[in-house]
């Protein structure tokens, strides 16, 4: 996984929770790397999950929760360092679809060796898109985050359903219905 | 107070160092960028290269069909100019020759003359621009056949003599034992090269001697031939030498004045020699003479008669195996009959003759003989076919070795000998002890053994000195002195009538008919050691064909002479 994505987590949790809570958790969470992470690096996904687990000890709020408020966090994160990617797209289903042909093209150039999650997009219907998230990682409800917020971005209100791909390991279907705009 | 403060940093500092990180991170990643556009677009260029290359490689093989192609028109005009060209030539020096016979006004004949030496120059030179432009086209290729370079020395000598008012005086020649019997090349290359080195001695000096020497000397593939003609002639300036052997070039001749040809004499043998792998070059002194020489390395077929004393052993267990066979010999060339024959009683084998195959298939039965030696040309019935007969009537078990002789060197003649059960193929000239060899391992080892008393000899009578040694000493194993000279008497008388038949049959057109009596006579020269007679009559057999009346009589002219020569030395010997 890379280490942008543990940066930022660590970010966010600073700017919910404060530099001290951080560092105690991280103290406490017994991370391989001592919780000092790069951007360009790579990490194991099972830490993130760990740190993940810890702040939700702290904070009584649930894993998936934090995962999808570090979604929404990542979404402002990319807008704000990759503004390239947004220009252009005039909905959340442009960006959606973006993602597989697009943004992790450009991730491979720079990281010939990143893991990527596949993105597969199908618009099934008149604002209706179909999004199949296949990774061997548990981060269903940090996509579930990143999603909300991307239609958020492009000013759009939308519903979203969340289930298992039919006899596909590893894999998920959301499926969004744009409910206003 | 300093203490407690001391293991954090100030908020300054921290965004400071946090600044820091993202910098040299967006700088790793921005280098990572650069890293993988600059190896893109080397992919690319690597990708533009290999597809120009692929372009070129095409365009090049098209650009070589198209060359191929040109030049193997360019070989088939030449193939064609040359029929297009000589034909007619033929026929135009054919009819100057008619009219030179029938003419009687002296002013005429003059006339005539000058037409024919214009003629036979305007033949050469068509022959070497011809010859040149086989090898420009690539058309050129070298044989490898037998040769036998004494015969082939012979030839070249004979002919050049018979076109020189006094040739046989100014000629001479000496071979070297190191010279190899037969070695592989291409004989007609290296007639073309000696002839043409043997005519420029003979243009270029009026009088004195041209002499040709031979040798050889250790090669790491066989043997290297070295050849050298010593006219003493002109000479050449070392300017001229420089040039000599380039396209078109010519020494100036203020001995002759005629048409001298293209200048292309040199060049083709430089081309020659230099294709089969030799050297040739000059050393001169204007005033003094020329010597030409060359040098070719050559696969030794048959390496020069070991010393005296060798192979005694060997001998006593042949000879032991031949003694008391009874062989079936069917020939029916009457000289070739008297030499197997005497050949053959030598041995201490009981011989039975057939005149023609048909003879040879009615006298044959099981049992009757423990070899059959067969000669192919026959009259009535071939050997090969008298050879399949007897192959279709008996069983295999029941059917003695059967060896043919032939004069022919074409592999046909093996193909076919092979297909009718023929066990061995032995080429005419064959030696007594090339034959006693041959029967003995056709027959396998049993018989007695014998002890042989080596002959003394005393003068040797002079027309040996006309005969090839390797031949004339199996000729000598087997027969005496006066019998081999009773042979060549016999020869001599044969073909002379053989060359008048050659002679007839020629002014009658009958080329065919001329071939096979040439092709008769080479057989019959080879077998006694006659090896000039016998290289020239073989020309004549493959020529006969296509030459015109003119060559052909130089070549029978030459074969007369030659005749003539080994006839003085009988008289000389028999005194």
């Amino acid at each position: 996984m890379k280490g942008v994505v543990f940066v930022e987590l660590l970010a966010m949790a600073e700017d919910a929770f404060g530099e001290d809570v951080v560092d105690a958790v991280i103290d406490k969470a017994d991370l391989a790397h001592g919780g000092a992470y790069t951007a360009v690096g790579n990490y194991p996904c099972a830490e993130l999950v760990k740190i993940v687990d810890a702040f939700s000890d702290h904070s009584g709020l649930s894993p998936d929760l934090l995962q999808r408020k570090f979604g929404h966090w990542m979404m402002g994160f990319f807008a704000q360092h990759y503004p390239a990617f947004f220009e252009n797209k005039s909905s959340s289903f442009e960006m959606l679809e973006a993602v597989d042909q697009e943004i992790h093209v450009e991730v491979l150039k720079l990281y010939p060796d990143a893991e990527l999650p596949r993105f597969e997009t199908d618009r099934t219907g008149e604002g209706q898109l179909q999004m199949v998230y296949s990774s061997p990682r548990p981060l269903v409800s940090f996509c579930h985050g990143l999603i909300e917020a991307c239609v958020e971005r492009f000013d759009e209100t939308a519903e979203i359903a969340i289930e298992a791909t039919p006899a596909q390991n590893n894999s998920t279907t959301f499926r969004i219905d744009i409910t206003g705009r | 107070m300093a203490s407690e403060q001391d293991d954090r940093v100030s908020r300054s500092r921290y965004e400071r160092e946090k600044a820091a990180r993202k910098e040299a991170e967006a700088l790793l990643e921005g280098k990572s960028r650069e890293l993988f556009l600059a190896n893109q677009s080397l992919s690319q260029q690597s990708e533009i290269l290999e597809r120009t290359v692929t372009e070129r490689t095409s365009e090049l093989r098209i650009a070589l069909d198209k060359a191929e192609a040109a030049s193997a028109m360019r070989a088939r005009f030449i193939a064609t100019m040359s029929h297009e060209i000589r034909t007619p030539l033929g026929g135009l020096l054919g009819m100057i020759d008619l009219m030179y016979g029938d003419e009687t006004d002296p002013a005429r004949r003059e006339l005539l003359e000058y037409a024919k030496t214009s003629g036979d120059a305007l033949k050469r030179i068509v022959n070497d621009v011809l010859d040149f432009s086989k090898m420009e086209a690539g058309a050129f290729q070298f044989e490898n056949e037998k040769v036998d370079i004494r015969a082939l020395i012979g030839g070249v000598l004979a002919l050049a003599a018979a076109s020189m008012p006094d040739g046989e005086s100014r000629l001479r020649s000496s071979i070297s034992p190191t010279v190899p019997p037969i070695f592989a090349g291409d004989a007609t290359r290296i007639r073309q090269v000696l002839s043409n080195l043997v005519s420029n001695a003979a243009r270029y000096s009026a009088d004195g001697q041209i002499e040709l020497r031979a040798f050889a000397s250790e090669h790491e593939k066989g043997a290297l031939l070295r050849v050298e003609i010593e006219d003493q002639g002109i000479g050449i300036s070392a300017e001229q030498q420089k040039n000599l052997f380039k396209d078109f070039t010519q020494v100036p001749n203020k001995l002759t004045s005629a048409a001298q040809g293209t200048g292309l004499g040199l060049a083709i043998s430089r081309r020659i020699i230099e294709g089969a792998d030799g050297r040739i070059g000059v050393f001169s002194e204007p005033g003094v003479g020329s010597t030409f020489w060359f040098e070719l390395p050559v696969e030794v077929l048959e390496a020069c008669p070991p010393s005296k004393g060798e192979g005694k052993a060997r001998l006593r267990d042949v000879k032991a195996r031949v003694e008391g066979a009874r062989i079936l010999l069917a020939e029916d060339n009457k000289i070739n009959q008297k030499l197997l024959l005497t050949f053959l009683k030598r041995m201490n084998v009981s011989a039975e003759l057939a005149e023609n195959g048909r003879e040879a298939v009615e006298k044959f039965a099981p049992g009757k003989y423990d070899l059959v030696l067969m000669d192919v040309a026959m009259p009535e019935m071939d050997g090969l076919e008298a050879t399949r007969i007897i192959r279709d009537s008996w069983p295999a078990e029941k059917i003695p070795p059967i060896v043919v002789l032939t004069a022919h060197v074409l592999d046909a003649i093996h193909e076919d000998s092979a297909r009718v059960g023929i066990d061995r193929v032995l080429s005419k000239p064959i030696t007594f002890g090339d034959l006693r060899d041959a029967i003995s391992e056709e027959l396998g080892a049993h018989g007695n053994p014998d002890h042989h008393t080596p002959r003394q000899f005393g003068a040797r009578p002079a027309i040996f000195a006309h005969l090839s040694n390797p031949i004339l000493e199996g000729l000598i194993e087997s027969m005496s002195e006066n019998e081999v000279i009773a042979l060549v008497e016999e020869f001599v008388i044969d073909a002379r009538r053989l060359l008048a038949a050659i002679t007839a049959n020629l002014r009658r057109g009958e080329s065919e008919a001329a071939a096979a009596e040439a092709h008769a006579l080479k057989g019959m020269s080879g077998l006694i050691g006659a090896l000039g007679v016998s290289e020239l009559a073989g020309q004549l057999e493959q020529s006969a064909a296509y030459l015109d009346a003119d060559s052909i009589e130089e070549v029978i002219d030459a074969l007369s002479g030659q005749v003539d020569t080994l006839d003085r030395a009988l008289s000389a010997s028999i005194e």
